[in-house]
C-alpha cells in the first residue's frame, strides 16, 4: 500500500521540532500578544523632559492614548557627534522612567487648595467689607486673625476653593502689601530657570510688573562656588560631559558623577577604554570610586590640604625647575601671576597688600582712563613696568584694548611680561603669610605651628606718583612662596623635602587630610605630567559636596590653581567641571526681558536668598561664629562687627542687594519727594544721609520691613534647601517649630553692632505663602494656598543643561490633569484678577527701586583701594558709586494684565543684552509682532506683540537669544568685537540665517548657537568647554586683571586672609555642647560631623514620594553611618535613630555601612518630611529633614561688591548657604511615636513623659 | 437601583453647598429606589446625616483628609490596583473607552477610574457599570473597612455599593492597616516574592505566570480585561498598594 494518500500536497503538518529540535512549535493562544500590540497602539508620541534640575535635560518620547500619558520611553533621535566621539545616547535614567506614575498618582494636587481657617476668615471678610484688599487688610491687620491661621501652617486643614477664590484672595493680599509696605514686600522664590524656562519667567514676569522681588537661588544651594567670579568674573562655567572624553587624566573631586550624572557617566567611563586615568577623591566610598583606578579618601572638609600639597609639588618639580615652557607661557598670558603686588609694612611684618595700578605710577602710568583699574606688569626684555591691556579699567570708558593680546596699553606694541623677579629684582625680602591649619575644631586634625608663616621672596622697588617708593613683588613669586616651594633663596626653612613638616608639603598634608604622602605625590605629578604633554587634557570634575563648606573657597581655589599652573582652563579636555545643578540656562539674553519684564521696566528688583533668609528668618539671632575666629592673623582686629554686620555694610555700600530695600514704602516715598518739590534720588540721599530714613536691613524684625507675600513654584524650599529649616518654621511661618537653642539676647551674647536688636523676636512675618506644585510636598504642607500645576508633561516650556549642548522642550503631551494648570496660565491669571482687583488702591504710581553696583555693567568699577561707608560718614552717599543706584520706575498697576501678554516697548528702544554687551534688537521684535500676532496696550502707542500662549513666551526667549538665532548671534559677537578691537563674528557667521522655532525643537533637540554669553563654542571642531574663547579668542576673563584673578586684593580679602589660596580647617558652630548628654533617652550618644550628599533614589525631592524609588531603598528617611560609629552608640542597620542639635532634631532608620568613614553621619538631601517620618524625642513634633539641624552663616569675603569680578549680580556672586561644618549628636530612639493621635502640646507631652 | 447608584457617586464626591442642600431630596430617593437592604441602607442614611451637620467647611476638609491625602483611601481605584505603576495608564484607557462605547463621555476634569464616576456610569448604563463595580468589590470593600476602622460614615456609602452589586462587605481592616500594626506585620504585607535570575531560577513557575498573565490579558480591551486586573488585584488589595503587582 502506497502512503500516497496519506501524504498531503498543498499543506504541510505542523512539526514538533525543527533545526535539529533545536526549536519546537507549540500552539497554545498567543492572544497574550495583544497586551503588547495595545501598548504600542498609541494615538501619538510627544517629546518632552523633565525639569527637576538633575541636569540630564534627556529627551523622552511620551506615549498618548484617549488622552492619557500610558508609559514613556527614551528618545533617541540625537544629532550625531563627531566621528572620534561617542554619542550622547543613551540618556534617560530610572527616576525619568517612573515619572508618567506621577501624573495619576494619589500624590498629586489636584485642585486649588487653601487652609480652612484662612478661608472661615477670608469669606466673613469678603462677605463684610466687599472689596477684597479692605477684606484682606481686616485679616492680617488684626492679630489675633492673623496668628490664629498662621498658626496652623503644616498642620493640614486644607479645602478645595475654586481658581477664582484663590486668584482673588492672592491678588487682593499683592495689592494690600504693596500698597500699604511698598511692593518689594512681595517675594517670590523660583529655582534654576534653565530646567523649564517659561514656567520660571511666569512668575518672574508678574513680580517684576509689579515691583516685587525675585529671589536668588544658586548662592543659597550653595550650588555657587565664589571661587569662580572670584578667579574668572563667571558665575560658573564647565565643559560639556562630552568633554570627559577629551582628557587625559581625570579627578573626580567630591562629585558622584554616576550616582548624579546619571545620563551623562557614560562620556567619563568612555574615556577610561582609552587609557584615561580616573582619580576619586571621597570621604566615602562613593559609586564613583568604583570607577576609580585610585581612590584618595581624606578627612571631608580637609580637600584644601591636599589641594595644596599637590600644587606644592607641581610647583616644586616644575616652575620651580624652569620646567614646562607650556606652563609658563599660559601663566603668562593668561594668569594675573605676571601682575605687580604691593608689600606694606604692618605691625613690624611685611605683608602683601594690593595689586599696582597704573594710577599708583608717575603720570597714571600714560593712562588717562580709569587708571585705578589698571594692573601693572613688568616688561621682560627691558625691566620697566607697563599697564598692559585686557585690565577691567579698559573695559569701560575705552575701546579696543580690552583684549589678552599681550599689548602694552600706551604703546600698543606686544610685550613679554615677565614672571618672577628672582633675576632682575632688587633682592630678597622676608614676607609673612598667614596660616590657619592650628584653628582646626575638634575632630579635624589639628596643628600647632604658629599662625603667621615667613617666606623669602623676591622684590623691586618703585617709585610711585607722590615720589615715595613702594616695594612690589609679583603675584607668580607671591604664589610659590606661598605654597612653601623651596627655590633656593636665602636659609630658606621649608620646602627642602616633601617630608618637610611645613605647609603646604605632602608630609604636612598627610597630617591634616590623612591622604599618604606617596599618593598625593604621584597624583600631583601624574596630572602635570599629563597636562604638559597634552597641553592641558588635565581635567577635574568637581562638585558640591566640597563646595557647601564654610571655607569651600579654599578647596576650589585650590584646584583651581592647580588646572592653572598646568594650563588646563580653557583647554578641550581640561579644566573645571563644576557639576552641581543645571545652572546653565543657554539662551539666557533671550529669556532675561521675558522673566523680569525688562520690555516694560528697567531694573527689576532681584535679591540674593542666603542673606535674606539669615536676616528674615532670623538665623542670625542665633549666631556663634565670632569675627575673631575668621580673621587672618596678619589683619587681627582690623573689622569689628557680627556676620549680619557686614552684610547690612554690604548692602549700604551697594555691594549686596537689599529685599525689602528702604523702612518707607518707596511709592509712598517718590510722593513725598513731590511733594516736596524735589527729584526722587536726591531726596533720597538726603534723607539716608541724615538718618530720617533707614534702609530695611538695618531693623529686619521692624514689621514695616517683613517679607509680606512669598511665592514658591517650580520649588520645595522647605523640604529640600531651606537650611535652618525651623527657624523658617518658628519666625517666617510663625508655627510649630523644633529651634532648640536660645537666641543672642536670651544667652547674653555679644549683639550686632548695625542692627536694631528687639528683646521678642518676631514670630510669622510672612501674611500670604503661596505654592505652586504637582505634588503635596513639605512646602505645599506649609502653604496658605496650594495651587495645582501642569506636569512636565501637560505643559510647553523649555530646557537647557550645562551637561550637553542641546536645546529641548517640555510638550503638552495631553492636557493638565483634574484642575492644574500650567505655571504660564497660573500667573497669568493671578496678574488678570490684580489688575482688576488693585483698581481704587493703586493706579500708575512712581516706585523708586534700589540695585546694588552690579557686575559686568560700568559700576563695578566702585570703591577701590579702601572701604568706606557713608552711615559712618566715611565718604558721601554717591547712588551707584558708594551706595546703591536709585531709578525711578513708572508702573501701571491697573495694566499689570495687559503688560504681562504684550512685549513691551523697550526691546526696540533701548535694545538687548547680556555680560556687558549690548545690541539692537528692532528686527526681532518685528519678526515676533508677526510671528505671535499683535496686541495693544493702554497708554503705549502702536502693536506691540503678543504673547498670550506658553508657545509665544518660548518663542520670544528663541527669538531673541543668540544661542538660537544666528542673527542675534552675530550682533552680539560683532558687539563685543567693538570692546576686545579684534573680529570675533567668524565664531557665528556659518550658522547666521539659522532660527530655531519651539516646533523645531519638538522635531529633534538642537544644539544651539555660540555666542558671546558663554566661555565656550558650539562648534563642530571642538566640544564646548569653559574659558576656551578666553585662551584662543584672546576675550580677557571679567576680572580686575582681565586675566585668571590667583591674587584676590580686595581689603576684605586681604583681613580675612585669601589673597592666596590656603588651608582653612572647617569652623566650629558649637551646636552640639547644650544639647550633649542633656536630654537623655537613655540610649548613647555620639556627636559625628553631618553631610548632605545627593542621592539615588531621588532628584532633590522629587521621587521621594514615590513608591517605586521608594521601595528601591528603605521606604522612608535614611541616615548612614560606619560600622565603628554604629558600635559605639549601640545602633544597628535600620534602628530608629534621631540626630539633633541646637537647631532642632530628624529621625531616620539607620544604614550601617562599611563605605562611610568614622566620624561622619551622611544624609541624602531632601527626603520628604511627609513619607513615614516619625515623631521626634526632642521636639515633640514630626520628625524634620536633613535641614532641620543646619542654620545657614555667612562669610563676608562673599558680601565684597562693587569691585572688578566681585560685584553683584544674581545668582553670580554673594553669601552662599554653606552646611557642612554641621555637628549633630546621634542615638537609638528609645520610642517611635508616630504622632496618630491629636496633636499634643509640647507642655503635655512633658507632663505626659513626667506621668 | 440606577437611583441609588447615582445617589451613592453624588454622596462620594466632594460636598458642595448644591450637594447639601439636595441631602434631603437624595434621603427620599434613596428610600423610594429601595434598592438596599434596610441595614445598608441605614448607614447611607447615616453618612447623609452626617454632611448635612456642622460648618460646610469641616466637611470639606475631611473629605480632603480622608480621600485627597491619603493614598490608602483614594477614590481613584486604580490606585489600589496598579498603584504608582506602568500599567496604570492603559488601565485608564481601557475604563475610557468602556465608558465611550456606551455612549458615556466623561465631562468633568476627572480620571475614568474615579469611584462616583463608575457609579454614575453604573446609573447610566447598569449592565455595563454595575460589573464593573462588582469586580472591584475588594477594592472598595478594603477601602470600606478603613474607612470604618476611623470610624467615618463615609464606610456606610461604600458597604452599600457592595450591596448594590451583590457582594457582601467582607473586609476588616488588616493589621498592617491598624495604627498598632507591628513592623514585622508590616513587613509580611508588603513582602514579594524574592526574584532569582540565572541558572536557580525555575522556568516552569515563570511560563506558569506568563500563562496566567497571558489569561488577563486575552481580552485587555474589554470589560472582561478590567474584571481581570480588578480580580488579580484581590489578593494585594486589603493590604497597602503594592508598587510591585504588575
Amino acid at each position: 500500500m502506497s502512503h500516497f494518500l496519506d501524504r498531503l500536497m498543498f499543506f504541510r503538518r505542523n512539526v514538533d521540532g525543527f533545526s535539529g529540535q533545536h526549536g519546537t512549535v507549540t500552539n497554545e493562544s498567543r492572544a497574550w500578544e495583544e497586551a503588547y500590540r495595545q501598548r504600542w497602539a498609541h494615538d501619538k508620541i510627544v517629546r518632552s523632559t523633565h525639569g527637576t534640575n538633575c541636569t540630564g535635560s534627556c529627551s523622552w518620547k511620551i506615549y498618548v492614548k484617549g488622552g492619557i500619558v500610558t508609559w514613556e520611553t527614551q528618545q533617541t533621535d540625537y544629532p550625531r557627534t563627531r566621528p572620534d566621539l561617542p554619542n550622547h545616547e543613551p540618556r534617560g535614567c530610572s527616576r525619568g522612567a517612573s515619572y508618567s506614575w506621577y501624573l495619576y498618582s494619589a500624590n498629586r494636587l489636584k485642585y486649588p487648595m487653601m487652609r480652612k481657617r484662612l478661608v472661615q476668615l477670608w469669606r466673613a471678610a469678603k462677605n463684610k467689607f466687599g472689596d477684597p484688599v479692605l477684606a484682606w487688610a481686616s485679616i492680617v491687620e488684626d492679630p489675633a486673625k492673623a496668628r490664629e491661621y498662621k498658626s496652623a501652617r503644616g498642620m493640614g486643614g486644607f479645602v478645595r476653593v475654586t481658581w477664582d477664590e484663590a486668584e482673588e484672595a492672592i491678588a487682593a493680599a499683592n495689592a494690600y502689601t504693596v500698597k500699604t509696605y511698598g511692593p518689594d514686600r512681595v517675594i517670590g522664590f523660583s529655582p534654576i530657570p534653565a530646567m523649564s524656562m517659561v514656567s520660571y519667567a511666569a512668575g518672574t514676569r508678574y513680580l517684576s510688573l509689579i515691583g516685587g522681588v525675585c529671589m536668588s537661588f544658586y548662592d543659597w544651594y550653595c550650588d555657587l562656588p565664589p571661587s569662580s567670579p572670584q578667579t574668572w568674573g563667571e558665575q560658573t562655567d564647565v565643559p560639556e560631559s562630552a568633554d570627559s572624553y577629551n582628557a587625559g587624566f581625570i579627578m573626580m573631586w567630591g562629585s558622584n558623577v554616576p550616582q548624579t550624572r546619571t545620563p551623562d557617566a557614560h562620556f567619563m567611563t568612555e574615556a577610561r577604554y582609552k587609557g584615561t586615568k580616573i582619580v576619586t577623591v571621597t570621604p566615602d566610598y562613593s559609586e564613583a570610586s568604583k570607577f576609580a583606578d585610585l581612590w584618595l579618601h581624606p578627612k571631608q572638609g580637609t580637600d584644601a590640604a591636599l589641594a595644596m600639597a599637590m600644587g606644592h609639588v607641581i610647583l616644586s618639580e616644575w616652575h620651580a625647575k624652569g620646567r614646562g615652557e607650556y606652563f609658563l607661557d599660559y601663566c603668562r598670558r593668561y594668569t594675573d601671576m605676571p601682575m605687580l603686588v604691593r608689600l606694606a609694612e604692618k605691625d613690624g611684618k611685611l605683608v602683601a597688600e594690593r595689586q599696582l595700578r597704573a594710577s599708583d605710577l608717575p603720570g597714571d602710568g600714560g593712562q588717562a582712563n580709569n587708571p585705578d583699574w589698571k594692573t601693572v606688569a613688568i616688561n621682560d626684555a627691558t625691566g620697566a613696568l607697563y599697564v598692559p591691556t585686557g585690565s577691567i579699567g579698559y573695559r569701560w570708558g575705552e575701546q579696543g584694548k580690552w583684549n589678552l593680546e599681550g599689548r602694552d596699553g600706551s604703546t600698543g606694541e606686544e610685550v613679554k611680561p615677565r614672571l618672577s623677579l628672582a633675576e632682575g629684582g632688587d633682592g630678597m625680602a622676608e614676607v609673612s603669610f598667614p596660616y590657619f591649619g592650628d584653628r582646626a575644631p575638634d575632630f579635624f586634625n589639628k596643628t600647632s605651628r604658629g599662625e603667621i608663616v615667613t617666606r623669602t621672596v623676591p622684590v623691586k622697588t618703585v617709585t610711585l606718583k607722590d615720589g615715595s617708593t613702594a616695594r612690589v613683588a609679583t603675584v607668580y613669586d607671591l604664589f610659590l612662596a606661598n605654597y612653601g616651594v623651596n627655590r633656593g633663596f636665602g636659609a630658606e626653612p621649608v620646602g627642602a623635602t616633601y617630608d618637610a613638616d611645613a605647609p603646604y608639603t605632602p608630609a604636612w598634608a598627610e597630617a591634616v587630610c590623612g591622604v599618604p604622602r606617596a599618593k598625593i605625590i604621584t597624583t600631583a605629578r601624574e596630572f602635570a605630567d599629563n597636562a604638559e604633554k597634552t597641553n592641558g587634557k588635565s581635567m577635574v570634575i568637581l562638585g558640591a559636596a566640597i563646595n557647601h563648606w564654610y571655607h569651600g573657597d579654599m578647596i576650589y581655589r585650590g584646584i583651581i590653581n592647580l588646572l592653572a599652573m598646568c594650563g588646563c582652563v580653557g583647554q578641550s579636555g581640561g579644566g573645571w567641571a563644576h557639576y552641581v545643578g543645571q545652572e546653565k540656562l543657554r539662551p539666557q539674553t533671550g529669556w532675561t526681558p521675558l522673566a523680569f519684564a525688562l520690555d516694560w521696566h528697567r531694573p527689576p528688583r532681584q535679591m540674593n536668598s542666603t542673606s535674606f533668609w539669615y536676616a528674615h528668618t532670623n538665623q542670625w539671632r542665633y549666631e556663634r561664629l565670632s569675627l575673631g575666629e575668621i580673621l587672618s592673623p596678619t589683619h587681627a582686629g582690623s573689622l569689628s562687627g557680627s556676620l549680619i554686620d557686614f552684610n547690612v555694610r554690604a548692602e549700604r555700600m551697594g555691594w549686596l542687594p537689599s529685599a525689602p530695600q528702604l523702612a518707607d514704602n518707596p511709592i509712598a516715598l517718590s510722593k513725598a519727594a513731590a511733594a516736596a518739590g524735589k527729584e526722587p534720588a536726591p531726596y533720597l540721599v538726603e534723607r539716608l544721609k541724615s538718618g530720617a530714613l533707614q534702609m530695611s536691613c538695618e531693623d529686619p524684625d521692624n514689621p514695616r520691613n517683613f517679607p509680606r507675600n512669598l511665592f514658591v513654584w517650580r520649588s520645595n524650599l522647605l523640604g529640600s534647601s531651606g537650611k535652618g529649616h525651623e527657624y523658617f518654621l518658628k519666625h517666617l511661618l510663625g508655627t510649630q517649630h523644633g529651634v532648640q537653642g536660645k537666641d543672642l539676647g536670651e544667652e547674653g551674647g555679644q549683639k550686632p553692632e548695625d542692627v536694631a536688636w528687639h528683646a521678642e523676636a518676631p514670630q510669622g512675618k510672612l501674611d500670604l505663602l503661596v505654592t505652586l506644585d504637582f505634588r503635596m510636598s513639605t512646602t505645599c504642607m506649609y502653604s496658605d494656598i496650594v495651587l495645582p500645576t501642569a506636569t512636565w508633561y501637560e505643559k510647553h516650556d523649555l530646557n537647557t543643561s550645562d551637561m550637553h549642548p542641546f536645546i529641548h522642550p517640555l510638550s503638552a503631551a495631553v492636557d493638565p490633569a483634574w484642575e492644574a494648570r500650567s505655571d504660564w496660565e497660573i500667573f497669568k491669571g493671578i496678574a488678570k484678577r490684580f489688575s482688576s482687583v488693585c483698581k481704587g488702591h493703586l493706579g500708575v504710581e512712581k516706585d523708586i527701586v534700589l540695585t546694588p553696583l552690579m557686575h559686568d555693567s560700568p559700576q563695578e568699577l566702585g570703591q577701590t583701594h579702601s572701604v568706606k561707608d557713608w552711615r559712618k560718614g566715611e565718604c558721601d552717599p554717591v547712588p551707584g558709586k558708594t551706595m546703591p543706584a536709585i531709578t525711578v520706575v513708572e508702573r501701571d498697576y491697573p495694566s499689570t494684565y495687559a503688560r504681562f501678554t504684550a512685549l513691551g516697548p523697550l526691546m526696540a528702544k533701548v535694545g538687548n543684552g547680556g555680560k556687558g554687551i549690548a545690541w539692537k534688537t528692532e528686527a526681532e521684535v518685528e519678526f515676533l509682532r508677526k510671528l505671535n500676532g499683535e496686541t495693544s496696550v493702554p497708554g503705549v502707542d502702536g502693536k506691540l506683540a503678543r504673547i498670550e500662549t506658553d508657545i509665544d513666551a518660548a518663542e520670544v526667549v528663541l527669538s531673541l537669544a543668540p544661542e538660537t538665532n544666528g542673527h542675534v548671534a552675530v550682533k552680539s559677537w560683532a558687539s563685543l568685537s567693538k570692546i576686545t578691537g579684534r573680529d570675533h563674528t567668524h565664531l557665528a557667521i556659518p550658522r547666521e540665517h539659522e532660527a530655531l522655532r519651539f516646533r523645531d525643537l519638538q522635531a529633534q533637540p538642537r544644539k544651539i548657537i555660540s555666542s558671546p554669553t558663554w566661555s565656550g563654542l558650539e562648534s563642530e571642531e571642538v566640544c564646548y568647554t569653559a574659558g576656551y574663547t578666553n585662551v584662543h579668542e584672546l576675550i580677557p576673563w571679567r576680572t580686575l586683571s582681565g586675566r585668571q584673578q590667583l591674587y584676590q586684593d580686595h581689603p576684605w580679602m586681604l583681613a580675612f586672609g585669601e589673597a592666596l589660596c590656603l588651608y582653612k580647617p572647617p569652623v566650629d558652630l558649637k551646636t552640639i555642647a547644650p544639647m550633649l548628654g542633656t536630654r537623655s533617652n537613655g540610649n548613647k550618644e555620639v556627636v559625628l560631623n553631618f553631610i548632605t550628599p545627593h542621592q539615588k533614589w531621588g532628584i532633590h525631592s522629587t521621587y521621594t514620594d514615590n513608591l517605586i524609588m521608594l521601595t528601591l531603598s528603605r521606604g522612608g528617611p535614611i541616615v548612614w553611618l560606619s560600622e565603628v560609629d554604629a558600635k559605639k552608640a549601640g545602633i544597628e542597620d535600620n534602628d530608629w535613630v534621631e540626630a539633633f542639635n541646637i537647631n532642632g532634631a530628624l529621625v531616620a532608620r539607620a544604614v550601617v555601612s562599611q563605605r562611610v568613614p568614622e566620624g561622619m553621619i551622611m544624609m541624602y538631601h531632601a527626603q520628604e518630611k511627609i513619607v513615614n517620618v516619625p515623631g521626634s524625642e526632642i521636639t515633640n513634633a514630626r520628625g524634620g529633614i536633613h535641614n532641620s539641624v543646619t542654620r545657614a552663616v555667612l562669610k563676608p569675603t562673599h558680601m565684597i561688591g562693587g569691585y572688578a569680578q566681585l560685584a553683584w549680580g544674581f545668582n553670580y556672586h554673594g553669601t552662599i548657604g554653606v552646611n557642612r561644618d554641621e555637628f549633630v549628636v546621634v542615638r537609638k530612639m528609645a520610642k517611635v511615636d508616630w504622632l496618630d493621635g491629636p496633636r499634643l502640646t509640647a507642655p503635655d507631652a512633658d507632663l505626659q513623659a513626667a506621668e | 437601583m440606577r437611583t441609588t447608584a447615582k445617589i451613592l457617586s453624588a454622596l462620594l464626591s466632594y460636598p458642595t453647598e448644591e450637594l447639601r442642600s439636595a441631602l434631603p431630596e437624595l434621603l427620599d430617593a434613596l428610600c423610594a429606589d429601595a434598592a438596599l437592604p434596610a441595614a445598608t441602607a441605614r448607614g447611607v442614611a447615616r453618612l447623609i446625616a452626617a454632611l448635612e451637620a456642622g460648618d460646610l467647611l469641616d466637611r470639606q476638609e475631611e473629605y480632603v483628609r480622608l480621600f485627597d491625602r491619603t493614598r490608602s483611601l483614594a477614590l481613584n481605584l486604580f490606585e489600589h490596583v496598579h498603584g504608582d505603576g506602568r500599567d496604570r495608564g492603559p488601565a485608564m484607557v481601557s475604563l475610557r473607552q468602556i465608558y465611550d462605547r456606551n455612549g458615556a463621555m466623561l465631562a468633568q476634569a476627572e480620571l475614568p477610574d474615579y469611584l462616583p464616576i463608575m457609579l454614575e456610569f453604573a446609573a447610566l448604563a447598569p449592565e455595563a457599570g454595575l460589573p464593573l463595580l462588582a469586580d472591584a468589590a475588594p477594592v472598595i470593600d478594603s477601602i470600606r473597612a478603613k474607612l470604618d476602622a476611623r470610624g467615618s460614615a463615609y464606610a456606610g456609602a461604600l458597604a452599600a455599593v457592595l450591596a448594590l452589586t451583590g457582594k457582601e462587605a467582607r473586609a476588616t481592616a488588616t493589621a498592617a492597616d491598624s495604627a498598632e500594626a507591628t513592623p514585622e506585620e508590616i513587613d509580611r504585607a508588603w513582602e514579594d516574592a524574592p526574584v532569582t535570575f540565572g541558572p536557580d531560577s525555575d522556568p516552569a513557575r515563570e511560563a506558569a505566570a506568563a500563562a496566567q498573565g497571558g489569561a488577563q490579558a486575552d481580552a485587555a480591551c474589554g470589560i472582561a480585561g478590567i474584571i481581570a486586573r480588578m480580580k488579580a488585584a484581590k489578593g494585594a488589595a486589603p493590604a497597602t498598594p503594592r508598587p510591585h503587582a504588575r
